[in-house]
């Protein structure tokens, strides 16, 4: 390969990687949607998980709603984790989900840890049995929807947490984030 | 010779990362407990996965024997493929269930590793742990539950 041919590939390399680049930091997902500005309170003792090979030992309180408390963990090993649990067990999360990558991310921004329930063998038909998740900067509210699409719930993010005091009877079949112009801005698969 | 040791450096971190994933599913060794499909690897769940155990649903769903769990713990790969954020299309719901109801939580990524204790779903007593598809394409899962 010539030296001006070598030069040329090199330009090339450079100037894709600086215009993916600027594509990447111009796109609200990236910017928006890719952050968790509540940190929380003071790091506190967590207790009471048996998570084999991913210890967690502390977290930060980030919100408490409807009695229950929404955590942000840490393995002892640096992952992150989330947690939910009742408000009434402080340090106690009763559900946990540590995501690959961390969360949030552009193409994740909500993180649900709604409790959904059945009470029919014949057809997969499930309703809210409880609502409350995570949610990304620039999520305002997350929008609950039946089968046929129709809304049938919409709860305010605030603080990066949504909660709902109660929930809609009926099935559900799927959620999406709203930006606070009330414009979907990511749905469930 | 480059793209030789590349595909075997690949094959390697490939590997380390579904052990790493099934380690970290695996509940508590100290407790007595059931897995699916067992306690070290993955299976795929479909429409049409049973473990003919009597679950909730006769098909598309494993579940375990009843007993007094303490919690549930699933982990899902890539199959058949994710985006960059781990997403899958593939949608399951983990909980437990009873003679009266399932009650559950849904996830659809990849790569992370859940646990959910009954109290969570406002259910106690003997309970079946259960993992259940419920939309897109079958799902490689490894679930597990102590008690």
């Amino acid at each position: 390969m010539s030296t001006r041919l070598k030069l040329a590939v090199a330009v090339m390399v450079v100037g894709g990687a600086v215009v993916a680049a600027v594509l990447v930091a111009r796109g609200d997902a990236s910017r928006d949607h890719a952050t968790l500005s509540n940190a929380g309170g003071p790091a506190i003792g967590i207790r009471g998980l048996r998570l084999k090979a991913a210890p967690i030992r502390e977290g930060h309180v980030l919100a408490v709603r409807h009695g229950r408390t929404f955590y942000r963990l840490n393995t002892v090993s640096g992952d992150p984790c989330f947690g939910v649990g009742f408000a009434g067990d402080a340090g106690s999360p009763g559900s946990v989900d540590c995501p690959r990558g961390g969360f949030p991310s552009g193409g994740s921004p909500v993180l649900d840890f709604s409790v959904y329930e059945g009470t029919r063998h014949d057809v997969r038909e499930l309703s809210l049995f409880r609502i409350e998740g995570f949610a990304a900067d620039g999520v305002a509210a997350v929008q609950f929807f039946r089968p046929n699409g129709a809304v049938a719930l919409t709860v305010p993010v605030s603080g990066n947490v949504y909660s709902a005091a109660s929930v809609p009877k009926g099935p559900i079949a799927g959620f999406a984030a709203l930006d606070k112009d009330g414009k979907r801005v990511w749905r469930s698969p | 010779m480059l793209e030789r040791m590349t595909r075997i450096l690949f094959c390697v971190i490939a590997c380390a990362c579904v052990a790493a994933v099934v380690a970290l599913a695996q509940p508590s060794s100290a407790s007595a407990g059931w897995c699916w499909p067992n306690c070290s690897s993955y299976a795929l769940l479909g429409p049409s996965t049973s473990t003919y155990t009597g679950c909730w649903y006769a098909n598309g769903e494993v579940c375990s024997y009843y007993n007094n769990w303490f919690n549930v713990g699933m982990a899902k790969t890539c199959h058949p493929g994710c985006d960059w954020n781990y997403n899958t299309t593939g949608v399951v719901l983990y909980g437990f269930e009873n003679h009266d109801r399932i009650r559950g939580r849904f996830t659809s990524k990849a790569a992370n590793t859940v646990y959910l204790q009954p109290a969570e779903l406002s259910m106690s007593g003997m309970l079946r742990a259960q993992v259940t598809w419920y939309g897109g394409p079958a799902s490689q899962v490894n679930a597990g539950a102590i008690g």
